[in-house]
């Protein structure tokens, strides 16, 4: 899933103050899942703001509304009876729904209220790991199902760096060792000999380095 | 004008058992301006559900738990005052004072402290700037 924090309020406030009236739009998936985005997190944001602007004496029309996924037309369409009536959507949706809203709604302008931040799990309740840069080549079959690329700080196909220590990363820490991860769970697994071979390094042609990318298949399209 | 009843919302947890069947009605006319709310559990109670209810013109907001140890469904009291403590966190973000927003822990069926604990927090609520009431819904 996509994981995301909420904006600083003061943030959020500066981009709608020019506004008299907010579509407060959430995102029930991902960034749900991470307590960011979904409705709970918009009611907590309205609300939030109409006490902020109620303690500067403003009154601008907040209005709330949340829908299963902000990167999806279907979805999208279900606010399109309330987007007229607003200056501006606030949306609680990722990077991704922010620019679906904007394609959408093109003459409205939609602010974002969170920080997308990565690609990743719920590890335990209240704790997300990025897990996936989305290199386009996903190689955790070599790696014991832990990615080097995203869980290795300094993205080692054949690692570990010598800054190993005690199964903590050299770069912090805080972060475990991605290599050390990758080495116990093979060696759990009994297949060590997977790291005998040499990996060539990552083709960044295929990620983001690529430039934006686009996945078309004819046989979903109408 | 000077007469309003300051608004008052009380989330308390059911199995307090602070008021027999009827009995809440009656107590909450001694007390103008007060909204008792019966919960199934106090951390039922989430950040958003107390900032709604001040957005929506509460003056002042207080949780009422059990003890940890008597939460009939084990984390819900510690639960509950991590959400209150969150949302008092974005109370002082937007700029109003996170006293306006308590939680306390009561025993059980205890309505003498309960008294007490509403005339405290009234008195406190008092002392603060009203907050401006909304215009437009
Ligand atoms: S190898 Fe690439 S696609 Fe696979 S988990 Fe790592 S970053 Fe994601
Ligand atoms: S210590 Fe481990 S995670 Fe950190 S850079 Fe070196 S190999 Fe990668």
């Amino acid at each position: 899933m996509i994981v995301a924090t909420l904006k600083e309020i003061d943030e959020i406030r500066k981009m709608i103050d020019r506004y008299d009236s907010v579509l407060v739009v959430g995102c029930d998936s991902c960034v749900a899942e991470c307590a960011a985005g979904g409705a709970r997190e918009t009611m907590l944001l309205a609300s939030a703001l109409k006490l902020s602007y109620l303690k500067d004496h403003m009154n601008p029309t907040i209005t709330e509304a949340v829908i299963d996924r902000q990167c999806v037309d279907d979805f999208i369409d279900q606010i399109a009876d309330q987007v007229p009536e607003h200056d501006a959507i606030l949306s609680l949706g990722c990077g991704a729904g922010v620019q679906a809203l904007a394609r959408v709604y093109s003459d409205k302008a939609i602010i974002p209220a969170l920080n997308t931040l990565f690609i990743g799990e719920t590890q335990s309740r209240g704790v997300w790991q990025e897990n996936c840069l989305g290199c386009g080549s996903c190689k955790l079959g070599y790696f014991g199902a832990v990615c080097p690329v995203a869980r290795c700080s300094k993205k080692l196909m054949n690692g570990p760096c010598g800054g190993s220590k005690g199964g903590r990363c050299e770069v912090n820490p805080e972060i475990p060792c991605g290599w050390d991860l990758i080495i116990r769970r093979l060696n759990a697994l009994g297949e060590l000999d997977r790291l005998t071979e040499y990996v060539p390094p990552v083709d960044w042609s295929t990620s983001h380095s690529g430039g934006p990318r686009k996945v078309v298949r004819e046989d979903q399209q109408p | 004008m000077e007469d309003t009843p300051v608004k008052i919302v009380v989330y308390h947890c059911r199995n307090l058992r602070l008021f027999k069947d009827g009995e809440q009605k009656i107590f909450c006319r001694q007390w103008p301006g007060l909204t008792m709310v019966s919960i199934p559990c106090s951390g039922k109670i989430e950040a958003h559900h107390l900032l709604k209810t001040m957005a929506g013109g509460a003056q002042g907001v207080l949780v009422l738990a059990c003890s940890e140890k008597a939460c009939q469904y084990l984390e819900g009291s510690s639960r509950s005052r991590k959400r209150v403590d969150y949302a008092r966190l974005w109370l002082e973000k937007v700029g109003i004072s996170a006293e306006r927003l308590d939680f306390v822990r009561i025993p059980p069926m205890d309505r003498v402290a309960l008294e007490n604990l509403l005339r405290e927090f009234l008195s406190k609520i008092q002392s603060l700037e009203a907050l401006p009431a909304i215009a437009k819904a």
